[in-house]
């Protein structure tokens, strides 16, 4: 578990095809994909080229028609509802479009939420920190802006120390400002805990902080783009 | 025909929203099938009755005599207002069947002479009437025909006045007299152990020597007559002759148990549909304004496209009735359903010639106007907010629900997980809503604990008068009073372990302006078999001078220990003496008085007389004792204890089970209703942050888990709420029905409330178990492509 470069993440012929009556939807059409650990990866690609479908197979949401994807050892592919559950819970965090809080819950309960039920958790107070919000702590989620709230979603994702971090169009929803805030959390996450990120983007700019950019179109990765030298986010031009 | 589009989608959200439907249909329903259902059977056996009493003339005034001669008859006809009168016979008998070996006793009445002239007419059912001049021809009684297979021409043997007499059976035959047949001594009509035979005149004459002579008699009327007039000039006349005091038609037994009866339905009426027409007006509100909550963009639309208010107002309450027609439909239908149902099962307790169950329409009407008025009146506060929505703001989202924090030291007290704060606070969040799903599931609890006290009560009361006070195993009562040493042939007896001997005399007891007429009974001055209980269950020694009064007598003539009351004998010297009240006793059934035996035959100015005798009997003695009891000429009529009690709860076991179903189908379909719209709405709302908690990993059972224990917090808020006001309905009940038939015991024990609460808390749980398929099936992935 010590070389830099292990591989956590692998899928080998990834297909998802959604079937609605007699009309079949090919979301994904034959997807191989690696991923090391403590990678950055950004995922760009028009609507509808099965980026989404594609983070959700990954991360234990939705399953694949035909292929495999592996994390670790772990087949998840083969695993059940049940098990896909417990992928999610030990090893995965989330990040949205929506943010998803809780609505009854304060900023602090919502990431306390996910550290009740983490196997190694850090407390709340140090996720809300590494995002810098733990002066917000208190507040529920209509009494925080858009960002904050997308930040407290990240405080949240973070907050078990996953071992993988997927984000699908975090700043969709956000101005570009709030946004770099945003990316700029993620990008600090990635570097403190050492979880691989996959970041799903429609925003071009974002791929010089990525350690390697893939475009997804027509169920397929059509391109990889290795970063020699990834910039911080402060340094992009938006 | 085309159907408008506001219409179809009436049409399309009943079909989409079924199970919430159906469930607040089913409350609805109930509301009308117990308001059908107690309606309905109170005008039934209210205008049966009357009918019955008309067409049969039954009387208006009864009075037994010991013997007056029938020249007497004319003199009461000249009274006031007396419109009819007839002189009878009317004995006991025993009797003296092959196939019981057990006492029974047969109601001796002499036929109606003058054909349809006559009171009390005869409903004859099969056979003939007796010959006038037969002294061998008998009619009987329905109950007892049928529970001895008699038909007509088959032989009856009775023992009068300790002679055997040889019978033949000509008919059988009901009447407005006896439509609740209770014997002697017993607490719930027995056809077996008890009959009523009809013969003519002569034969009864010649059986107990009274040759133109009679032993009651029963006036009729003239409508609006003063019944208390009539009886005071009828005892004045009638005192001679041994007149213990007429009785008006409300306190005839078989009239007063009828009455008690319809208390009881109309009693029901006031409770039980006022109960689920409110829960189901409040399930209206809440689904209403969820639906309504959720089609805001839709109603800014059609508002923005030209529909009135009104039109939109129209559109949900048209959605709502639907829902009551739906209701009243299969509230109708089970209403009838249990009205026949309830009607059969009058039919085995009261005899009628007929009993039909309503077909007034004004009844159904009622029931369904009512419903409609229920579930409208539930729209209408939700249809306000759809009227007062402007079209722009319906047309952007909600603002996001807005918690405050405002329970920071009841969490810290507690240190609760995030998931319970989430429960909480969503709890919180709708406090209306919170409080009427409370409100429902504590409706259920209490139509359940107002319902199955009455058995628990009832058996203390069986409890308290056979172990504690009635301890004899027998109870022989003579024809007429006997000497004391009538005691000591009675210990001779086969069988007879211990015997106690009593004085019963007919008085009418005074205290200031208010009377009672009743039996004091004389008792030793320890009695053993037959006790008097204190109300603290503890047993009264009896008093060397003074009156015991039961409690419910104390009540009726306002008299308290110390107090001096006036007693008038009815029978014997007819001496009127004072007394004073030396203490209070328990009594459940009819109005009491107790006092030493001898100081009671020393305040009648009469010798040591005795009425009958309390008795142990020995197990294996106990045919012999039958016997030996049936054929010794004194004695008037035999109850055996253990035929009694088992006969009660024989006949309370029938009901039971019935009534428990009815009072459980009807908790379990408020508390089922309640329990799933509510879910129904929680899931509703909180379907986004469930399906997200499935997203950070917690599983299906942990999700579940938050909706569930919403649920259950609403529950178990609802249970003291519930005990609590399913006690003040039963206590409101007991004081209801309290009257001089009867005061039963206020007695709930913890069996109550925790039956009560368990039928509730399973109907919960089994709705819970409805949605749960709902909330494995939540889509992860959905919630993460869309925005509320
Ligand atoms: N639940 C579904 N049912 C049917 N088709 C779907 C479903 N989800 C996604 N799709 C289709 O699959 C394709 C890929 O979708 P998605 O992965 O969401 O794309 P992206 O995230 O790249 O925009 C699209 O054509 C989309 O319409
Ligand atoms: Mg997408």
């Amino acid at each position: 578990m010590t070389a830099m470069s292990e591989t956590i993440f692998h899928t080998k012929d990834l297909t998802k095809v959604y079937r609605s009556g007699a009309q079949e939807v090919h979301a994904l059409r034959g997807v191989d994909f690696q991923a090391v650990r403590g990678e950055f990866i950004v995922i760009l690609g028009p609507s509808g080229s099965g980026k989404s479908t594609f983070l959700n197979i990954v991360g234990g949401l939705d399953t694949a028609t035909a292929g495999e994807a592996w994390f670790e050892d772990h087949q998840l592919t083969a695993l059940d509802e049940r098990g896909l559950t417990q992928y999610r819970r030990d090893h995965v965090g989330f990040v949205f479009q929506f943010y998803n809080l809780v609505p009854s819950l304060t900023a602090r309960e919502n990431v306390a939420l996910v550290t009740e039920i983490a196997r190694r958790p850090m407390s709340p107070e140090d996720a809300l920190a590494l995002v810098s919000l733990t002066e917000r702590r208190d507040h529920f989620p209509a009494q925080l802006s858009g960002g904050e709230q997308q930040r407290v979603a990240i405080a949240r994702a973070i907050a078990k120390n996953p071992e993988v971090l997927l984000c699908d169009e975090p700043t969709g929803a956000l101005d570009s400002a709030t946004g770099i805030k945003v990316l700029e959390a993620l990008t600090q996450v990635n570097r403190t805990i050492g979880a691989t990120t996959l970041v799903i983007t429609h925003n071009a700019a974002i791929r010089e902080i990525a350690d390697r950019v893939l475009r997804f179109a027509d169920g397929r990765i059509v391109e990889e783009t290795v970063n020699a030298t990834k910039k911080s986010p402060a340094e992009v031009s938006w | 025909m085309v159907i408008s589009p506001l219409r179809l989608k009436v049409l399309r959200d009943l079909r989409r929203l079924w199970a919430q439907v159906l469930a607040i249909a089913l409350v609805l329903a109930a509301g009308v099938a117990t308001l059908i259902l107690g309606n309905g059977a109170y005008s039934s056996l209210y205008e049966t009755r009357a009918r019955y009493y008309d067409d049969y003339r039954f009387a208006d005034v009864f009075a037994d005599v010991t013997r007056a001669p029938r020249a007497l008859l004319g003199d009461i006809r000249e009274i006031d207002n007396v419109l009819a009168a007839e002189a009878r016979i009317v004995k006991l008998a025993l009797l003296d069947m092959p196939a019981m070996a057990e006492p029974g006793t047969m109601f001796l009445v002499s036929l109606p002479e003058e054909g349809d002239r006559g009171l009390n007419l005869l409903h004859l059912r099969q056979g003939r009437l007796p010959d006038q001049q037969s002294t061998r021809e008998v009619v009987v009684s329905e109950g007892f025909a049928a529970a001895h297979r008699l038909r007509p021409g088959a032989p009856l043997t009775v023992l009068m006045n300790g002679q055997r007499h040889n019978l033949l059976v000509t008919g059988i035959a009901l009447s407005p007299e006896f439509i609740y047949a209770l014997g002697p001594g017993e607490m719930m009509p027995d056809p077996r152990r008890f009959g009523i035979a009809w013969l003519p005149r002569p034969a009864l004459e010649a059986a107990f020597d009274l040759d133109g002579a009679f032993s009651n008699v029963v006036l009729k009327l003239a409508p609006g007559a003063s019944v208390d007039r009539t009886i005071e000039a009828l005892d004045r006349l009638t005192a001679p002759y041994g007149g213990a005091g007429a009785v008006a038609r409300k306190d005839q037994i078989s009239h007063a148990f009828l009455d008690a009866e319809l208390k009881q339905l109309s009693a029901m009426v006031k409770v039980l549909p006022p109960i689920f027409l409110l829960v189901a007006a409040m399930l209206v509100n809440i689904t209403l304004s969820r639906l309504i909550t959720l089609e805001r963009e839709q109603i800014g639309l059609l508002k923005a496209i030209g529909y009135s208010s009104r039109a939109i107002a129209q559109h949900y309450v048209e959605f709502v009735l639907a829902i009551a027609a739906l209701g009243i439909v299969i509230g109708i239908s089970a209403g009838v359903w249990l009205g026949v149902g309830l009607a059969q099962l009058y039919a085995r307790f009261f005899s009628f010639p007929f009993l039909i169950f309503t077909r007034d329409p004004q009844i159904y009407g009622l029931a369904a106007a009512v419903t409609v008025a229920a579930a409208v009146a539930g729209a209408l506060l939700a249809v306000r907010v759809a009227v007062a929505l402007p079209p722009a703001v319906a047309m952007s989202p909600p603002a996001p629900a807005d918690y405050r924090a405002r329970m920071g030291a009841f969490r810290r007290l507690f240190a609760l997980r995030q998931t319970r704060v989430m429960v909480t606070r969503h709890l919180f969040r709708w406090p209306l809503r919170t409080a009427s799903g409370t409100f429902g599931v504590a409706m259920a609890v209490a139509i359940l604990v107002a319902s199955l006290w009455s058995f628990g009560s009832i058996n203390h009361m069986i409890d308290v008068t056979f172990t504690r006070a009635e301890r004899h195993d027998a109870l022989v009562a003579f024809g007429a009073p006997e000497p004391a040493r009538a005691l000591f042939a009675a210990r001779q007896m086969p069988g007879v372990l211990a015997a106690e001997p009593f004085r019963a005399v007919a008085v009418r007891i005074s205290h200031r302006a208010l009377s009672r007429k009743l039996s004091i009974m004389g008792k030793p001055e320890t009695p053993i078999l037959s006790r008097v209980l204190a109300p603290d269950l503890r047993p009264m020694a009896m008093p060397e001078e003074g009156l015991i009064l039961s409690e419910a007598l104390a009540d009726a003539l306002d008299a308290r220990p110390g107090d001096l009351v006036t007693v008038e004998f009815l029978e014997g010297t007819r001496r009127t003496v004072t007394l004073p009240v030396s203490g209070l006793s328990l009594g459940y059934v009819g109005l009491g008085a107790a006092m030493e035996i001898t100081a009671l035959n020393r305040a009648m100015g009469e010798g040591a007389l005795i009425s009958g005798v309390a008795l142990q009997i020995d197990k294996t003695g106990q045919e012999a004792f039958y016997a030996a009891a049936k054929t010794t000429p004194k004695t008037g009529f035999v109850a055996v204890t253990a035929l009694t009690v088992a006969r009660f709860k024989e006949t309370l076991a029938e009901n039971i089970t019935v009534m428990i179903t009815v009072y459980v189908g009807l908790a379990a379909i408020i508390a089922v209703g309640v329990v799933y719209n509510f879910s129904r709405i929680a899931l509703s709302e909180q379907g986004r942050e469930l399906a997200s908690l499935r997203v950070l990993g917690f599983t299906r059972g942990e999700v579940s888990g938050i909706l569930f224990g919403e649920l259950a917090t609403v529950v178990l808020l609802a249970q003291p709420f519930g005990w609590l006001v399913g006690y003040v309905i039963a206590f409101g009940m007991v004081e209801a029905f309290s009257s001089d038939l009867y005061r039963v015991p206020f007695v709930i024990g913890p069996e109550v409330y925790v039956t009560a609460s368990l039928v509730v808390c399973a109907a919960a749980l089994a709705s819970a178990w409805a949605i749960r398929g709902r909330i494995n099936r939540l889509d992860m992935v959905e919630v993460l492509k869309t925005r509320e």
